[in-house]
């Protein structure tokens, strides 16, 4: 599909769910080269109501033809964003899922455009972190604070009962160990022993949590909205929720302070010292942080993004994406297996 | 490595091919691209994986299978004896086979360990030392080879 036979699309599909628009055109349509897993369309809305015209931002998320998560289905992660776009979380309001082909070829959400930008999750070239000093400072907190505003989404709310919620207990924890085994297995590919053995020390030390709540499942660096300015840097949106699901808080704090994405620095999500950001999400969610927990996982987090490379490898294999950066995750896996070496105390510096 | 040389290769040209080469607007960069293009299909038979690194890899992984099954011994003989067993069954040729069946190897050592008696945890606990020390030596060496990332101007794109 062209970029203009997609901008066609979505002008049908916009103007049908915009009746009372007596005229609209998208804008600006850009693909975005960020995301690893759904497609992402950036663009305008120029529109004419009520003898007024207005331009609007808007995002959509397409499910992908091959990608990091498969299979995919969007409208649980639609069904979460629709239900939070009145709550003061800075999560997009999502008015429109689309499933039927005919439209754009395979389902897709649309979300408003936030104010912000993704941070690039990396070094920047002379090597230091992807903020200032000042950047990290203002930042850092209103993450930790977010992520507990965030688990405290009430779960009572009918809009959010469609999600399994496990059992309290160990329960949360092993169906997570469970959804990522799974996955390394259906990548039929040959299992790397360091994995292997962190799956089964995982099973084996499940933690048990009285506490079920709603998990983003991908909080860190490279999923938040950020507006600088002023040598400060304000969170201004929460991306990314394909892996929206009722679990363990702690999941959400150890994928966000893992190794994974600490960009160059010691910090977790290249923002603050693991220790702060932990006593920070602490005193505002009113949750301790057992340090022990937490550790298994980040662990779990180093495991889950490799079953994530592994599926992304399998994919490029199967010759289902033509995407070069399913195949370089064959050249970043070894780095997170010595990573979960590291956590499980056979290396140094975890 | 997941994702053999050639099946390497060839993705990569079909990427340049089907989604690089559409996007270009001058001359010159296609007759570039095709160029690379021509490079890489002209690579693909010539690269091999060192085997001098496979038969090190194989050797110290062997050699953690054996020290597994020693510390066994005294206190879960069966133990032992299956690992040894496994080692036994392993093929001998070509490199690359050996070392590829000494990963499930390792797994299956790992979960023989899992079933042990109390009474064998502090055999469990030497032997799967041996085990680990080699597979926290392995990623190391799996690392010693990479280039230096390029993922933050994969990002900016």
């Amino acid at each position: 599909m062209t970029d203009d036979e997609l901008r066609q699309r979505l002008e049908r599909f916009l103007a049908s769910r915009l009746p009372e628009a007596e005229s609209l055109a998208v804008t600006r349509l850009e693909r975005s080269t960020e995301g690893f897993s759904q497609e992402t369309f950036s663009f305008e809305v120029e529109l004419a109501r009520g003898g007024r015209r207005e331009t609007r931002g808007y995002v959509a998320k397409r499910e992908p033809e091959a990608g990091l998560l498969e299979p995919y289905d969007l409208e649980p992660e639609f069904r979460v964003l629709h239900a939070l776009s009145d709550d003061p979380l800075p999560s997009p309001p999502t008015p429109w899922f689309e499933r039927d082909p005919a439209v754009l070829a395979r389902p897709f959400y649309v979300m408003e455009r936030l104010p912000g930008e993704v941070p690039i999750p990396a070094a920047r070239p002379d090597g230091s972190g992807p903020f200032d000093e000042g950047e990290r400072r203002s930042l850092g907190p209103e993450v930790a604070r977010a992520l507990a505003r965030l688990h405290a989404v009430s779960l009572a709310r009918p809009d959010l009962g469609f999600l399994e919620r496990p059992e309290p207990g160990r329960a949360a924890a092993l169906r997570e160990v469970a959804r990522w085994s799974e996955r390394v297995a259906r990548s039929r590919l040959p299992v790397p022993p360091v994995l292997a053995e962190a799956l089964a020390w995982l099973r084996r030390h499940a933690p048990a949590t009285d506490e079920i709540t709603l998990v983003h499942g991908d909080y860190r660096l490279g999923n938040f909205l950020v507006i600088r300015e002023g040598g400060e840097a304000h969170l201004s949106g929460i991306l990314d929720w394909e892996m929206v699901h009722l679990g363990d808080p702690l999941e959400d704090v150890g994928w966000c302070t893992s190794l994974l994405w600490r960009a160059g620095t010691p910090y977790a999500s290249a923002l603050l010292p693991t220790e702060e950001f932990a006593k920070l999400y602490s005193e505002a969610s009113g949750r301790s942080v057992d340090p022990e927990r937490l550790r298994y996982y980040e662990l779990l987090a180093v495991v889950k993004m490799a079953a994530i490379m592994l599926t992304g490898i399998r994919a490029f294999r199967d010759g289902r994406t033509r995407d070069l950066r399913m195949a370089i995750f064959d050249h970043q896996l070894p780095f997170l297996l010595a990573g979960v070496a590291a956590l499980r105390g056979w290396l140094p510096g975890a | 490595m997941l994702i053999p040389p050639e099946e390497l290769l060839d993705g990569a040209v079909a990427t340049l091919l089907e989604a690089v080469l559409p996007a270009l607007g001058t001359r010159f960069a296609r007759s570039q691209l095709y160029a690379v293009v021509d490079v890489l299909r002209n690579l693909r038979d010539r690269v091999e994986p060192r085997c001098a690194g496979l038969a090190a890899e194989a050797a110290s992984a062997e050699a953690a299978l054996r020290r597994a099954a020693e510390a066994l011994r005294p206190t879960a003989p069966a133990a032992a004896e299956s690992l040894s067993r496994a080692l036994d069954a392993l093929p001998t040729a070509p490199i690359a086979a050996r070392l590829e069946a000494l990963g499930p190897a390792l797994v299956a050592a790992f979960e023989t360990l899992e079933s042990l008696p109390p009474a064998a945890a502090e055999a469990a606990v030497l032997a799967r030392s041996a085990l680990a020390g080699h597979l926290a030596a392995q990623a190391l060496r799996d690392l010693a080879p990479l280039k230096p990332s390029l993922l933050a101007e994969i990002s900016r794109g």
